[in-house]
């Protein structure tokens, strides 16, 4: 109601959506085009939000890195960086590439190889900046967790509940160990609820005895660098799987392991070793030995403080490496001189993502642009609805004008009755893309289930009684009714005939797009001003009907019945 | 039932309405079709007067220009109502004229299939009104249109839509609704046309009703039985009143 409006509008507007069936098909045009647009940009919104939720939770918040060289005298400057007010942890790593020999073969008797991107960390720093404990998959499930896994989930068996492992990168019997991302294993089948089984390849049922953390052990071969980007002889070394990491994004799930940061440094040479003189010899003719050379990490991953923005610790970060490369540099007693602060990269998380968020959000946006085309065939299809509409109405109008109203209260009624439709529409809408957004993955995982059998013979029940109404119609000589309910029959049938032969199908596939569970996030800017876009359309497409019939001739439309 | 005081009466006898050498021509494609030729009539306050004339004659077509539904062409002759030139009226004048000067009656009756009786019957005083007027007089609105349709017949079908009415119920409906803003002339177009004779003979009888409390009415009609319940006849042959 809008006190400006004549009262018959309103109540005309209002009775014509009320009591004809043709508004419904443009309110649910309005709203499916409302939902997918919605859909669309949720869907893209919430898979920005967690590739950078991930890229956070997977480098922190800045990141100090010098690869291959690394950064001697590294734990000085983690001390110094969690000094500062701004950062809450510091850790240091070793990133590198290396091959991961793997205790199952390839098909000719050898071991398959796969290429992986090698962690070399100290898994409790590590814990305090990136959460490690918790993305360690196999431990004992929390409390929380207990209520909501499946009876059959391996994580409830003591047996799987390798946390300590995980956190001591040792083996129970005191080898090396290292944590696989858990999809690394061909062994490991996600399920659709995102747990994982490990299953016997030849019986596809579950075992235990593919169950990484109880196999053979790993070789894993590291190339050392030189400063000169000369390369040393690969340095091999066996380590026992003790865990396996599930951090949500697939691309590290795929590809990175986890192993000591001083193994990882003695395998690359980084490690605290005698220094060497260029020109001073001892008898025998050898290199004089003239100090130690500091062990070094490639990167050091900083966590912000609560309250500080990534950019304030960068800065922060960066003017304590500055106090850190000066004193270093002015300590007679230190051999090496760490790299000049021109010479070392220090980004935040975002930084270091941009190749990778900017492409996301650009695509987000061309999406948002590119899907906001139905608004043209929403306000196409209000148009048409609308035209006809009128068309039906003319006497109706000519009514109206015979009691005294106006074109322009004519017009109204028409453009109210555009609005009307409109906001129901987008209201509609909306609460569709809500319900759709929200359980997108349940929707997802049902899809590809095969459909039970009670709904299979409900589907060819609803098809037999459908054809039955279609006969009748032909025998009552009703051609509308015996059309209808023949198309309808015919599309009972196409879906009866797709739930019988539907066994399931995989339209999220977690390897292609870098995420287990289908992102979305609802947001309300997108959802008001799709919304608004919605009603604005409903009304562009309505204005043109409405302006016909404020200029229909109220004699033409009431001279004949 | 008295015509509305805010509607000061012409005085009984003289002109309220007068059309002078009025002419219309519809254009059917290419054609040109002129259907009135100069046509003149004059109604007096309180009169009844029947427009007759064979199909085509352009008895219709004087209607619609009488009741300001219609516009004669340009150079015709003009009418007066209440010794206004109605082409002079501007847009918001012409629809003000025919919601509270004129009510219709169709052959058709032409209610609204949306609405109710009770809501038909008052569309033309919802025309007039806008939202903060109806608040404070729909109840006062609603109380007339069920003291129009009670006298009309029709106090037992307020909520009934329009389809679920007979031919008969149907037009006093339509005439209740014409009636619902007191206006001081009623225009029917074959009133009876579509209803049997006994069922239009009821109609007659409550438009003469309406007649006797001091109402003017204009009556299309063809049928001459129909003709002769009014004061005078006026005849339409070849677009012209003889």
């Amino acid at each position: 109601m809008l006190p400006f409006a004549p009262v018959y509008a309103s109540l005309l507007s209002n009775r014509y959506l009320t009591s004809r069936t043709i508004p419904f098909i443009a309110v649910a045009a309005v709203a499916l085009c409302v939902a997918l647009v919605i859909i669309v940009v949720s869907v893209m919104s919430g898979f920005l939000e967690m590739v950078r939720v991930s890229g956070k939770s997977l480098t922190g918040d800045v990141v100090v890195s010098r690869p291959i060289t690394g950064i001697p005298y590294y734990d000085e400057l983690v001390r110094d960086i969690e000094a500062l007010p701004e950062a809450e942890a510091a850790a240091p790593i070793i990133e590198t590439f290396g091959l991961l020999r793997m205790p199952y073969g390839s098909g000719d008797g050898g071991k398959q190889v796969e290429m992986v991107e090698v962690w070399g960390i100290d898994p409790f720093s590590l814990d305090r900046v990136l959460a490690f404990k918790s993305k360690l998959y196999w431990r004992a499930p929390a409390a929380e967790e207990l209520a909501t896994i499946a009876e059959d989930d391996p994580r409830r068996d003591p047996f799987f509940q390798r946390e300590a492992d995980g956190m001591a990168l040792r083996s129970r019997e005191g080898a090396d160990g290292i944590v696989l991302g858990i999809e690394i294993s061909p062994f490991n089948r996600r399920q659709r609820d995102g747990t994982y089984r490990t299953i016997d390849p030849r019986t596809q049922a579950q075992s235990s005895g593919y169950f990484m953390a109880n196999t053979e052990d790993v070789v894993l071969t590291l190339v050392p660098v030189s400063d000169s980007g000369s390369l040393s002889g690969e340095k091999k070394r066996r380590f026992s799987i003790v865990n396996e990491v599930q951090s949500g994004l697939y691309a590290v799930d795929e590809s990175r392991v986890f192993v000591p940061l001083s193994t990882a440094q003695e395998m690359l040479l980084l490690d605290e070793r005698p220094m060497m003189s260029r020109t001073e010899f001892d008898e025998d003719g050898r290199p004089k030995e003239i100090g130690t050379a500091p062990a070094r990490a490639t990167s050091i991953l900083v966590r912000a403080s609560a309250g500080t923005t990534p950019e304030r610790l960068q800065q922060a970060v960066v003017g304590a490496y500055a106090r850190f490369y000066q004193r270093i540099a002015a300590d007679p007693a230190r051999l090496v001189e760490p790299p000049f602060p021109d010479g070392i990269d220090i980004s935040t998380w975002e930084e270091r993502l941009a190749n990778f968020i900017g492409p996301v959000e650009k695509e987000r946006e061309l999406m948002r642009t590119l899907f906001s085309i139905v608004y043209i065939v929403c306000a196409g299809l209000v148009l048409a609805i609308f035209w006809s509409i009128v068309q039906e109405k003319t006497r109706d109008i000519g009514i109206l004008r015979a009691v005294g109203a106006s074109r322009s209260g004519v017009l109204w009624i028409f453009l109210r009755y555009g609005l009307l439709i409109g906001i129901v529409g987008a209201i509609v809408g909306a609460l569709l893309a809500w319900g759709v957004v929200r359980n997108i993955n349940a929707i997802h995982d049902l899809l590809g289930t095969p459909a039970p059998a009670g709904l299979k013979v409900t589907a060819w029940i609803a098809v037999a009684a459908s054809a039955g109404l279609a006969l009748r119609g032909l025998m009552r000589a009703s051609a509308l009714r015996a059309v209808s309910w023949t198309f309808i029959t015919i599309g009972l049938a196409a879906v009866a005939t797709v739930l019988l032969y539907h066994r399931g199908f995989l339209v999220w596939d977690p390897s292609v797009y870098y995420f287990s569970r289908i992102p979305s996030s609802l947001d309300l800017n997108t959802v008001v001003t799709t919304m608004i876009g919605g009603v604005v359309f409903s009304i562009v497409g309505a204005a043109i009907p409405a302006a016909r019939a404020a200029d229909t001739d109220p004699v033409k439309s009431l001279r004949y019945e | 039932m008295t015509p509305d005081a805010a509607h000061p009466p012409t005085t009984p006898g003289a002109d309220i309405l007068r059309a002078e050498a009025v002419r219309k021509t519809y254009r059917l494609g290419r054609l040109d079709v002129p259907v009135l030729r100069g046509a003149s009539m004059s109604v007096a306050a309180g009169e009844w007067v029947a427009i007759v004339g064979s199909s085509g004659s352009g008895k219709s077509t004087l209607l619609h220009l009488l009741g300001g539904l219609d516009r004669a062409d340009a150079g015709s002759g003009p009418i007066f109502f209440d010794g206004r030139d109605l082409s002079a009226f501007a847009a918001g004048r012409q629809n003000a004229y025919r919601n509270r000067d004129i009510g219709f009656v169709f052959q058709f009756y032409h209610l609204l299939p949306e609405l109710t009786v009770l809501e038909n019957a008052m569309l033309p005083a919802l025309v007039g009104v806008w939202w903060p007027e109806w608040l404070r007089s729909r109840t006062a609105l609603r109380q007339r249109a069920a003291e129009l349709l009670d006298i009309c017949g029709l106090s037992h079908r307020l909520d009934h839509r329009p389809s679920e009415l007979s031919g008969g119920e149907r037009q006093r409906v339509a005439i209740a609704r014409a009636l619902i803003n007191r206006p001081r002339i009623l225009l029917a177009d074959e009133p009876t046309g579509n209803l049997d004779a006994q069922t239009g003979s009821g109609i007659l009888d409550l438009l003469a009703s309406r007649h006797a409390e001091g109402l003017t009415m204009v009556m299309v009609t063809h049928d001459l039985s129909v003709a002769a319940r009014a004061q005078r006849q006026v005849r339409i042959v070849d677009g012209r009143v003889e």
